[in-house]
Formats: structure tokens, C-alpha cells, sequence
């Protein structure tokens, strides 16, 4: 038995990591029901944040602003992005290889570096700030994670599956539409999962770029901030966290339904058995 | 038509500096079950590679059926491969699979379901058609590959080490069910391998390739028995390499001692040559009137089961390797102990003077 072989104080190290890390999500849901309008004390439970928060008409907007920004975002960037993994790996060209380089330049940006260059070339160009801005930003820095993770994938799975095609007579474009992007799916649909996330809950590129309204729900809530915490902070903060959730759940059951072992959460996190 | 199915001529593949395939010129004959046998980085999957149109030679020509193909892409080749991963589309099931080529190829349903089914029952997969590849054994992976491939009826069927991946005792089952679909199917094999027992077993004729270029090409008995090079000596079986000079009637062994074998024309008295004899052509303490024999000691003895291999000393650093049968008469590990002086002896026509 292998528990016995481990160290108690790991179980002990392991269970705080975890208190640490959750603790601070635990509070904000639970404080979300507070009947009370104290950040501190809980008194009875209720709904009454949720329907605060429902009346706001602007928060409520941006709610809406930003699920709309993320989904156009993973769109856009996760076939931008795909395109562009497919173009490079392949290829043994050096531009192709400059072009992969390049990529991880987004990468290592400091964001408010992003944001800054963003906004300065969108008020060069003359374009209005909007949530079009908001989702152009998000699109080109989102790129570089789709393309990174589906190179990978491709990478690993060698060219051998596309020849296989070539060899019993599918053209090049059906030996991509037929092998290569289904075997892809579950990297391109844990790719569309980080563009997501990454886009829903951006602060620093949205902020920067966002009109005045509606503007994506993280830049709202620093705006509301201004004015005193009120607890529907905890409850925009609750809903935010179950539409991410819900995506992640999306990502692990899609591939499942579609009669696949293996989701888009193992690819992200090397687990092969999920 | 032409007679070949395969036709090089002078095909040079390079990639950067390194020349993969040098000046290679190579006619298969329809129906044949020809292998390119080599150690690896001999340059013979890129040779396979370049037929079945997935690398452009730098140079030279390649015709299929006697149509040249240097224009055309691999999708039009009228060739299949199987590859050494067998490259098996996991998303689709085992009958997706097989009739993956026939739907490139438009060919009508019911043909499909018919051509599919014919060919599931050739590599003995019938019962398999809705498993997933990842539902198989390495074995069965193998033999859907072998039926997606054949099942488009191509003029050449290209096999890059198709066993290398399956256990020992599977691959001598595959060996010989390969050649019995070959047989059934009468589709020309190219098969490559770095495999000899495998080449040996199978093939029509063999080309054993070293450094791009065609070290020796012929018959399996041929190209055992009768190693035109050291290098196909060496990496054909075992082989006893015994440095020589070529001498009037036979060559001079390291020990001074006069030989009989036959020495080809062209090599001119007191050239450096080698003395090639397979190991089971030896005979220890058998020696009959004409034989060529030398003497030496019993280095080291390895009991192989049907047969024990003795490593015979005859001078510091000359060796020999004899292999002898365990019959039901006697046993060598029984009939000799190390050190024990013997006196092997072998039929002159089965040593080979090679440069």
C-alpha cells in the first residue's frame, strides 16, 4: 500500500494548499446569500443580492457584454489560431519558423504593455472604442494560446495520420478536414476553454480598450468599486464563476457525448485516462 | 504496358548534405515481393517514401506501370502504404478505416460495404467492423492497416516495417500470413526492413541497401549463400569475416596457411580480401579428403537449443563461429569442452572471397 510509504505532514501540506487556494471562492459564494448587508458577518441566508443585482440594469448589461466578448473571442481566435498551427508546423520553410517565434511574443507582454500599444493604435487609426475594440484586442492576444496548444498536439502526433490520408486518396484540404482536425478536437476545444476564461474575466486589455458602455463586467465591477463595496459584488462574482464552470464542464462532456475518450481537460492537464 | 511496376533510374534524394539515396536504379517486377533490406539511415524508407510520392528525389526518374509519376501527388499514385505505426484513424471504426480510400475514390455504396467486408475476411477481421483501432491488439492494428491498404487494389502495395512493432512470435505468424495474402492477392510488394531472417523468409528478391546505394541485389538464397560484399556478408546472418590475400587456388590466412576457395575474376593475386563461411557450413572434427580445414581451440560454447554455437580460436584474435545441430545422435555441448583442440573443415565452393 502505497499511503503508507507517504508522509502524513504531505496530507497535511496538500489539505492547506487547497484551504488556500479555495477558501477566498468559498467565502465570496457564501457571503453571496448573506441575508445581511455586512462583508463580515453572516445573518441568514437570502436571494436578495442576486435580485439587486438583477434590477442593476448596467451590471446586467455587462454580464451579457462579456459572455458575448469571450464566445466571438474562442471563435474567432480558436480557428485563427488553428489555422495558423496547421500553416506553421508543417512547413519547413524558416518564415514559417519565424512565424511560430513570433507567437510567443503575446506570451511573454506584459499585459498593460498590450493594453497600452492597443489603445494607442485603435485612437492612431481613428476607430471608436467599443466592445468591437474590446473583442479585436482579445482576439489577437488569445491567438497565441490556441496556436500553442494545437501545435503541440500536432507535434505529438506526427505527420504519419496525414500521409496515411494522402496515401488512400484524400486531397490535402481532405486529409485536413477528414484526419487531422478531427483527431485535433480535444486540444482545440481545451484551447477554446483558456481563451475563454482568459477573456471573460480580462480586466487590464478590456479596461484599456472598452467604451463607455456597456463595458465588460470586470472593468464594471472596478468601476462600481469606486463607490463602496456593496456585497452584489459577491454575487456578480458567484455568477461569473459558474459560467466559467459551465464552460469547463462543456469542454469535458462534448468530447464525451460525441463518443470520445478523451476530453479537452486531459489534454490540459497530461491526464490520458479522463 | 511495361513488365515493372516499380522503375528508378538513377534516383538521388538529398537532404541538406546528407544524400539519402544515391544514384538508384531498381526494377520490380509485377506480382514480386521485393524487399529493401538495410541497416537504418540506409536511405531505403526514403526510397519507399519517394515511390509512394511523399518525397521528391533531388534527382532521377520514378515511372509506376511504366507512366512517370515525378508529377504526381501521392493522393493520384496508384500505390499504398502501410506504415510503421499503421497511422490508423482513430476516430473512425475499423470498417471507417478500411473503406477510408474507396470513399476518396467515389466508388458506390454497396461496393464499398462488399470490397470492405472481402477484405476484413482476408486479414481474418470480420468480426471486428465496428470496433474502435484503439479497441485492437497490436496485431490486429497491423492487419487493418494491411486491409485499408489493400482493399484499393493498388498496383504497388509499399510496407515500412510493418512487423516491427509486434512481439517476436507474432511476427513470424505475420510473416507467413503476409505472404499468403500476397499470394492471394498477386499485388506487387515493396517491403522494407532492416530485419535479414525477415527479407530471407519472404521475399522474391532482396536488395540489401547500405549508404543509399544498392549493396547487393538477388535472390534470398542468393544474397545468403552468396554475399557479393563483406558488408552483405556481415549484415546477413552470421558471418566468419577471416582477413586474407588472394593467392593461386585459394587465399592466405593471417595463420600463413593456404586455403582452397574459389577466387572471383578480377582479383589479382595478393590482394586483401576476406574469407566468408556461413557457420553452418562448418564441420568440427568431420574433415573429409578435400575439404579446406584449419585447426584451432574451443573459445566459447552457447547452447541455442536446436543447434550450439561454438566460437573456435584459431590464432589470437582470428575467430570462427561454427554451428552445430543438436541431433537426437549427439549433442555438441556434450562433445566438446573449452579448450579442446579441433579441426574444422568446409566444402571449398562455400567459402566466399570477398573485397
Amino acid at each position: 500500500m502505497s499511503g503508507f510509504d507517504r508522509p502524513r505532514f504531505l496530507w497535511a501540506v496538500t489539505g492547506l494548499v487547497y484551504v488556500f487556494l479555495f477558501a477566498p471562492i468559498f467565502v465570496v459564494v457564501l457571503f453571496s446569500f448573506n441575508g445581511a448587508k455586512s462583508l463580515q458577518v453572516l445573518d441568514g441566508l437570502s436571494l436578495r443580492w442576486y435580485e439587486e443585482f438583477w434590477r442593476d440594469e448596467s451590471l446586467r448589461e455587462s454580464l451579457v457584454a462579456s459572455i458575448e466578448i469571450a464566445a466571438i473571442t474562442t471563435l474567432a481566435a480558436t480557428a485563427l489560431g488553428t489555422g495558423l498551427a496547421l500553416g506553421t508546423i508543417r512547413s519547413r520553410t524558416r518564415t514559417a519558423r519565424g512565424a511560430a517565434l513570433f507567437l510567443l511574443i503575446p506570451l511573454v507582454t506584459p499585459e498593460i504593455v498590450a493594453g497600452v500599444s492597443a489603445f494607442v493604435l485603435f485612437a492612431q487609426v481613428g476607430i471608436a472604442l467599443s466592445l468591437t475594440t474590446v473583442v479585436l484586442a482579445h482576439i489577437t492576444f488569445s491567438i497565441s494560446y490556441v496556436t500553442i496548444v494545437v501545435r503541440g498536439r500536432l507535434a505529438a502526433m506526427g505527420s504519419e495520420l496525414e500521409e496515411a490520408a494522402l496515401d488512400l486518396g484524400a486531397t490535402p484540404w481532405q486529409a485536413v478536414r477528414l484526419v487531422t482536425l478531427p483527431a485535433l478536437w480535444p486540444a482545440i476545444l481545451a484551447a477554446a476553454m483558456i481563451v475563454f476564461a482568459l477573456s471573460f474575466d480580462d480586466f487590464v486589455l478590456s479596461f484599456f480598450t472598452t467604451g463607455e458602455s456597456p463595458q465588460p463586467l470586470p472593468v464594471r465591477i472596478y468601476s462600481a468599486l469606486r463607490f463602496g463595496i456593496s456585497p452584489t459584488i459577491n454575487a456578480v462574482g458567484t455568477l461569473m464563476l459558474v459560467v466559467s464552470l459551465f464552460f469547463i464542464a462543456l469542454a469535458v462532456l462534448l468530447p464525451r457525448l460525441l463518443g470520445r475518450r478523451e476530453s479537452g481537460l486531459a489534454v490540459l492537464t497530461g491526464s490520458r485516462t479522463a | 504496358m511495361s513488365e515493372c511496376a516499380v522503375e528508378l533510374d538513377a534516383v538521388t534524394k538529398r537532404f541538406g548534405d546528407f544524400t539519402a539515396v544515391d544514384d538508384l536504379t531498381l526494377r520490380i517486377g509485377r506480382g514480386e515481393f521485393f524487399s529493401l533490406l538495410g541497416p537504418s539511415g540506409c536511405g531505403k524508407t526514403t526510397t519507399l517514401r519517394i515511390i509512394a510520392g511523399f518525397e521528391q528525389p533531388t534527382g532521377g526518374g520514378v515511372r509506376l506501370d511504366g507512366a512517370d509519376v515525378a508529377r504526381v501527388p501521392p493522393y493520384r499514385r496508384n500505390v499504398n502504404t502501410v506504415f510503421q505505426s499503421y497511422a490508423l484513424f482513430e476516430h473512425l471504426d475499423v470498417a471507417e478505416n478500411v473503406a477510408f480510400g474507396l470513399r476518396r475514390r467515389k466508388v458506390p455504396k454497396a461496393e464499398i460495404a462488399q470490397r470492405v467486408g472481402e477484405a476484413l475476411e482476408l486479414v481474418s477481421l470480420g468480426s471486428r467492423a465496428s470496433d474502435r483501432p484503439s479497441q485492437l491488439s497490436g496485431g490486429m492494428r497491423q492487419r487493418v492497416a494491411l486491409a485499408r491498404a489493400l482493399v484499393n487494389r493498388p498496383s504497388v502495395l509499399l510496407l515500412d516495417e510493418p512487423l516491427g512493432a509486434l512481439d517476436l512470435q507474432l511476427r513470424k505468424q505475420m510473416q507467413v500470413e503476409l505472404k499468403r495474402i500476397q499470394r492471394e492477392v498477386g499485388i506487387t510488394f515493396v517491403y522494407v526492413t532492416h530485419d535479414q531472417e525477415e527479407a530471407l523468409a519472404m521475399s522474391d528478391r532482396i536488395a540489401v541497401m547500405c549508404d543509399g546505394v544498392i549493396q547487393q541485389l538477388g535472390q534470398p538464397e542468393e544474397i545468403y549463400e552468396h554475399p557479393g560484399k563483406a558488408f552483405v556478408a556481415g549484415f546477413i546472418g552470421i558471418s566468419n569475416l577471416l582477413p586474407a590475400t588472394a593467392a593461386n587456388g585459394g587465399v592466405r590466412i593471417g595463420t600463413g596457411a593456404l586455403i582452397p576457395a574459389p577466387v572471383p575474376d578480377g582479383i589479382a593475386h595478393g590482394t586483401d580480401v576476406h574469407l566468408s563461411v556461413r557457420p553452418e557450413k562448418l564441420l568440427v572434427d568431420e574433415v573429409e579428403d578435400g575439404m579446406a580445414s584449419v585447426e584451432g581451440t574451443i573459445a566459447e560454447r552457447v547452447y541455442m537449443g536446436t543447434a550450439t554455437q561454438l566460437i573456435i580460436e584459431l590464432a589470437p584474435g582470428a575467430r570462427l563461429v561454427a554451428l552445430e545441430q543438436n541431433t537426437a545422435r549427439a549433442r555438441a555441448d556434450d562433445r566438446w569442452e573449452l579448450g579442446d583442440r579441433v579441426r574444422i573443415g568446409w566444402w571449398p565452393e562455400h567459402g566466399q572471397v570477398l573485397r
